[in-house]
């Protein structure tokens, strides 16, 4: 409720609250996440957007048959011939045609945007639940589950991450393996998740067990504890709001870290082959930086863009929160 | 103390047979008869019909229990053992430590493989790592003991951004434009050691430089933190009060007990390093252990390839938690192991 006026509101602040007055002062947060922001909508709104300027990113939904667009012999074999590198710029197709497919490079820039987003935010999601459970649990349980869920946690803190994912890659899609292309990616989109999940939930685990050792010894849970609530209503009712500000700030620095993750598991080809990825297009691209590097330079530079303003972002929330720094 | 390191020891010993066992699931129960109807479809292309699957399962042992299946593989590596790669009943003898046969590769032993392509990544886990944490130290006491200049918030800033980059796309661009295109560095790859020391140092320059100027910016800022702290300590006024100069100050006394935590990270990221740099093999073309795992990944899918060196990488990086907690309490005589 507002105060009246001349009179001044004498009212405590909680953390998040001071935190996100302190993030709405900061220069730097306020830049990416409007950044953040854009390319979510981007990302969201890809399929509207690629009907509307009439662009297409994918194979499986092309109107024109690819040798129609692209030059067939000669030095210029395999390269788009309406638009760039060799014909100069066209509002048909603003980013150009990509060699060798015939596909529209700014439909695939949106779709793999939008499939990298989608990916990260599942499995940063995914994760924490499973962190914040595992770490609670831990907690707040003495003795020998919580030795275990901890020796468990270190046991796959010592698996190399991008060795397991390559163990764990075929395997799975081995598990879901369909004949048909749309069941591949889907096979191919869950494995991917289940490994981000598998290998990012020990962090955030660590950090609930240890808030909720301090925690669980002041007077409000001891309280709770003698006058008899359950134990579920005190880890989720009571200890969890405790820990807000340690989830906010480690789901908004594991989101990056997820995207990053994604791009470089495609790029290894391990990833998503079936659908648009960015990482798989700077892949494709990668051969292409003397003839055509604006096909190389727009998946690059989006991603940079995106995992910079998601970091830069993650960092000031985390200051944000932090009551010793000064920004 | 001794207790400390027995305990750390069994503890150590279990991840790795843990590691091992799930290793092992993952690869002999996660893919079932994958292996033999991809061995039957190499060796016998369109007769392979489901009689010729089972029987090559039934001589790539895929039929018998899973415990019997992991005592012969532990077997293998203590005292080896002889596999069956199912065209023919013929066995391959692998002698110990016998970590498989890889398919891909003209049936060579994965233990004689593994010991090729180390080299490789040693040598370019320890040069970048050498670089990164020399670097990283330098710029991060340089940076606390000028704190909050303009020397100091330009480095922070810089290397939050640097560090917030993907590290392929670094890898990946300074390779296509500095290697490929200007030709300021050699071509990258591995030339061994022993064979012309400077060839060596030329082919993994940019691969030391991009691994150690990216990772190095994260070192500066931790060890920035932990300068910052130590400088307001009692002690190092005490040092400055005393007329030594600022420079000893810093470097003897500051460095000597702001550098115990950065040692401790050092020990996990360089056993990261070990395990493989894959991003970095790839990109650059250096056949080490990351290249190798991922064309095992290509077809014909390696399996045994990728779950050695999923096994040997874990191992690495259970010794390097364990050395480094030993070594900690060795460094820091603050802390007190019961």
């Amino acid at each position: 409720m507002e105060p009246p006026p001349g009179e001044k509101k004498v009212a405590g602040k909680s953390p998040t609250r001071i935190a996100f007055d302190r993030l709405r002062k900061d220069k730097v947060a306020v830049v990416c996440t409007i950044v953040v922001i854009l390319l979510v909508i981007a990302a969201a709104f890809a399929p509207l957007i690629n009907k509307m300027l009439n662009i297409y990113g994918e194979a499986s939904s092309l109107p024109y048959s690819p040798t129609d667009v692209l030059y067939f012999g000669g030095p210029n074999n395999g390269l788009p011939n309406v638009g760039p590198p060799v014909n100069g710029f066209t509002a048909d197709h603003p980013l150009g045609l990509s060699p060798g497919q015939g596909l529209d490079n700014l439909a695939r820039l949106l779709l793999g945007l939008r499939t990298s987003l989608l990916i990260a935010t599942l499995a940063t999601v995914i994760s924490t639940i499973v962190g914040v459970v595992i770490g609670l649990v831990a907690g707040f349980s003495r003795g020998w589950l919580d030795r275990l869920l901890m020796f468990t946690t270190d046991l796959f803190l010592s698996f190399p991450f991008i060795l397991g994912a390559m163990a764990m890659a075929p395997i799975l899609r081995a598990r879901f393996n369909d004949e048909d292309i749309d069941g591949l990616g889907r096979a191919q989109l869950i494995a991917l998740i289940v490994i981000l999940v598998f290998f990012g939930w020990m962090g955030l685990a660590r950090l609930i067990r240890g808030q909720v050792l301090s925690l669980r010894e002041r007077e409000f849970i001891q309280a709770a504890q003698v006058i008899g609530v359950p134990t579920r209503q005190i880890l989720f009712k009571e200890l969890l709001p405790n820990m807000v500000a340690p989830i906010i700030v480690s789901i908004s620095l594991s989101l990056p870290a997820f995207v990053t993750a994604e791009a470089g598991l495609s790029y290894l080809g391990i990833g998503l082959t079936g659908q648009p990825s960015l990482g798989q297009t700077i892949f494709d691209a990668q051969n292409y930086f003397e003839v055509y590097p604006l096909y190389l330079w727009a998946p690059v530079v989006t991603i940079t863009i995106l995992v910079l303003a998601l970091n830069l972002l993650g960092d000031a929330i985390r200051d944000a929160f932090d009551p010793k720094t000064r920004r | 103390m001794a207790g400390f390191i027995v305990r750390r020891l069994l503890t150590a010993f279990l991840v790795v047979v843990l590691t091992s066992i799930f290793v092992f699931v993952l690869f002999f129960k996660g893919l079932g008869d994958a292996p033999a109807n991809q061995a039957c479809e190499r060796a016998l292309k369109d007769r392979c019909t489901s009689e010729a699957r089972e029987v090559f399962a039934e001589r790539m042992d895929l039929r018998k229990p899973l415990t019997e299946n992991y005592k012969n593989f532990v077997v293998g590596i203590f005292k080896g053992r002889e596999i069956s790669l199912g065209a023919s009943p013929q066995k391959y003898a692998c002698p110990a430590p016998c970590l498989g046969i890889s398919i891909g590769n003209g049936n060579a032993l994965v233990t004689d493989e593994l010991k090729d392509k180390y080299p490789a990544t040693l040598t370019l886990a320890v040069g970048g790592a050498a670089i990164y944490l020399v670097l990283g130290v330098v710029l991060g006491s340089v940076a606390a003991r000028r704190r909050g200049s303009a020397l100091d918030r330009g480095m922070m800033a810089s290397t939050l951004v640097i560090s917030s980059i993907p590290f392929y796309l670094v890898a990946l661009l300074s390779w296509i434009y500095l290697t490929q295109q200007a030709q300021v560095f050699p071509q990258t790859g591995y030339f061994p050691i022993t064979d012309n020391p400077a060839k060596t140092a030329a082919g993994l320059l940019l691969p030391w430089l991009v691994i150690g100027l990216t990772n190095a910016t994260q070192y500066a800022r931790f060890s920035r933190g932990q300068m910052v702290d130590v400088l307001s300590e009692d002690y190092i006024r005490t040092a400055s009060a005393k007329g030594l100069r600022s420079n000893r100050v810093v470097f003897k006394h500051g460095l000597r007990a702001a550098i115990v935590p950065v040692i401790t990270i050092f020990g996990l990221d360089f056993a990261t390093l070990l395990a493989g740099t894959v991003f970095t093999e790839r990109i650059f073309g250096i056949d080490g252990i990351g290249n190798w795992s991922i064309q095992a990944l290509r077809n014909p899918l390696d399996f045994s390839v990728i779950s050695a060196a999923v096994l040997v990488s874990a191992t690495l990086v259970v010794l390097a938690n364990l050395i480094v907690d030993i070594l900690y309490s060795f460094l820091d005589p603050r802390v007190t192991v019961s």
